[in-house]
């Protein structure tokens, strides 16, 4: 029993590091991705900042920066889903189902996969947060960052395979993606305190945007540097975010399982 | 090749909901809450407020991504054999270009004509004349990006690299220009002012605002109308002629990874 779980394990971390091993071919997309992300960070928030509602926000820099943080995690692990697009299109699955792997090995791996590469495009994030705020998080606040990144990871990886399996037109995947990346965004909190949303927006709505993934992920980040700000308890915020993990987790494997059979 | 191009348009149903639930997120939820929370007056005297601002930055974006995804519609025509296709018709190759270009620019246009229409009507502008300068240059400038997307996935040639290319393409153009921001906001980081500056997004966003916001949009003016116009038109035909030359010269069947 114990020799097929590590079997199985071994499996799932041959697959995983397949994946792992070509994320570092992007490396000029990784280079426009960090632009990207730095660029919203540190242009958008300082001119923001000049210009903002002292009322709302005392600094946007420092309100923004978990947000990012969270949304980095997106375009990283959704990478996963734009090559399992590709596979899809070019008929790729049939040579993994060839390999001495079960299909589940497969399914996790693929997802586990790029949750890993979100996690490591997040660590550098995660450190310039700690210097923007000038705070080591003791302990119990590293271990409930580090759990958020990894369901938030999961579930942005998941949902990136689900998108990429459930079409198989190239550019309809782009814009899938792009839309899905467009609605975790600005859909969020990330720009916005939940204070303004709830003030000026129907409550249906504000309960739609304050739940979003992105936003839970936000909220947990900005507890742990600036606990004020947030009136949520953090359990409750983890156990939401574990239900969008699991939920995404489960489709994610359906979809990459109802891919490879077809 | 135009009409093939512009034929497209009616096939593409759930990207046009996508696009416009994409617009309808951006003008109903983020333009309300940031033009909550910031103010563009006391520092220029403009006139106006953020949302109103942010419109035509939006419908610039959108264009803007709209008329790249064509090149998204080139490599998925490679990878299905269709450009080996029309590279075998009995038809001039830089018509060829020509008419994919125009007919790109034409369709996205198109696709984002609602988009343009909702904002006009919520700015409660009915001028027909400036109406029509606006659509003609969201036209050409369709054209020149189109032109440009063309250019990439024919240079490329790889599904890959085109989907990564026009990911930072699109990202880091919208951010390094003025659709989110005035001009004046960037003087204190000039390399990012002078980025905004030039960039052909700013052009188009700056051009609508000004023709139809002028009075309270001058304190954010740099270039003047005829400078930003002459810039949208040179990009189109510049582009355009890029990708004519491109294909006549040096683009064959085959080759796609």
């Amino acid at each position: 029993m114990r020799i097929a779980g590590i079997g199985y394990a071994r499996g799932l971390y041959i697959v995983m590091k397949r994946d792992l091993d070509r994320f570092w071919k992007y490396k000029w997309w990784l280079a426009g991705l960090i632009t990207m992300n730095l660029t919203d960070l540190f242009i958008f928030a300082l001119i923001f900042n000049n210009i903002i509602n002292r009322a709302y926000i005392s600094n946007y820099l420092l309100f923004l920066a978990p947000g990012i943080t969270a949304i980095a995690t997106f375009a990283s692990a959704f990478s996963i889903g734009r090559e399992v697009g590709v596979e899809v299109r070019r008929g790729y699955t049939q040579y993994l189902l060839s390999l001495p792997l079960t299909r589940m090995q497969l399914s996790m791996g693929r997802i586990l996969g790029g949750a890993v590469r979100g996690l490591i495009y997040q660590i550098p994030f995660i450190l310039l947060l700690i210097i923007l705020f000038g705070k080591l998080p003791v302990l119990a606040e590293a271990g409930v960052m580090v759990i958020t990144s990894i369901m938030l990871t999961i579930s942005m990886s998941s949902l990136s395979i689900v998108i990429s399996t459930a079409v198989r037109s190239f550019d309809l995947q782009a814009t899938m993606r792009s839309f899905t990346y467009f609605l975790l965004f600005f859909f969020s909190n990330v720009f916005y305190p939940d204070a303004l949303i709830s003030r000026y927006f129907p409550h249906a709505l504000y309960i739609m945007i304050s739940n979003n993934p992105v936003s839970i992920a936000t909220s947990i980040y900005r507890g742990i540097f600036t606990p004020a700000t947030v009136m949520e308890d953090p359990l409750i915020l983890l156990l939401k975010l574990a239900a969008w993990c699991i939920i995404f987790l489960m489709l994610g494997s359906v979809f990459y399982l109802r891919n490879l059979t077809q | 090749m135009i009409i093939w191009d512009v034929r497209k348009v009616a096939r593409y149903k759930v990207f046009l909901i996508m696009r416009f639930a994409w617009f309808a997120v951006q003008v109903s939820v983020f333009a309300i809450l940031i033009s909550y929370l910031v103010t563009i007056r006391p520092s220029t005297g403009s006139g106006i407020t953020y949302y109103e601002y942010y419109l035509f930055g939006a419908y610039t974006a959108l264009l803007f991504s709209i008329s790249m995804f064509r090149g998204y519609e080139i490599a998925e025509e490679f990878e299905e054999g269709i450009i080996e296709y029309h590279l075998s018709l009995p038809v001039r190759r830089r018509i060829l270009a020509i008419g994919r270009t125009i007919g790109g620019g034409i369709a996205s246009f198109i696709y984002t004509l609602p988009m343009m229409l909702l904002i006009l009507i919520m700015l409660r502008i009915w001028n027909p004349l400036l109406i029509a300068i606006a659509m003609l240059s969201a036209l050409a400038f369709s054209i020149g990006i189109v032109g440009l997307a063309i250019n990439i996935v024919f240079g490329l040639k790889s599904g890959d690299r085109t989907d990564i290319l026009f990911g930072v393409i699109d990202a880091l153009l919208v951010r390094l220009s003025t659709i989110f921001y005035p001009l004046p906001f960037l003087s204190a980081i000039p390399p990012y002012f002078y980025t905004a500056m030039f960039n052909p997004l700013s052009s188009l966003a700056d051009f609508l605002r000004a023709l139809f916001l002028f009075e309270d949009l001058k304190p954010f003016l740099y270039l003047s109308q005829e400078q930003m116009i002459s810039y949208i038109a040179g990009l189109a035909i510049g582009l355009s002629v890029l990708a004519m030359l491109f294909i006549e010269r040096k683009a064959e069947g085959g080759g796609w990874r």
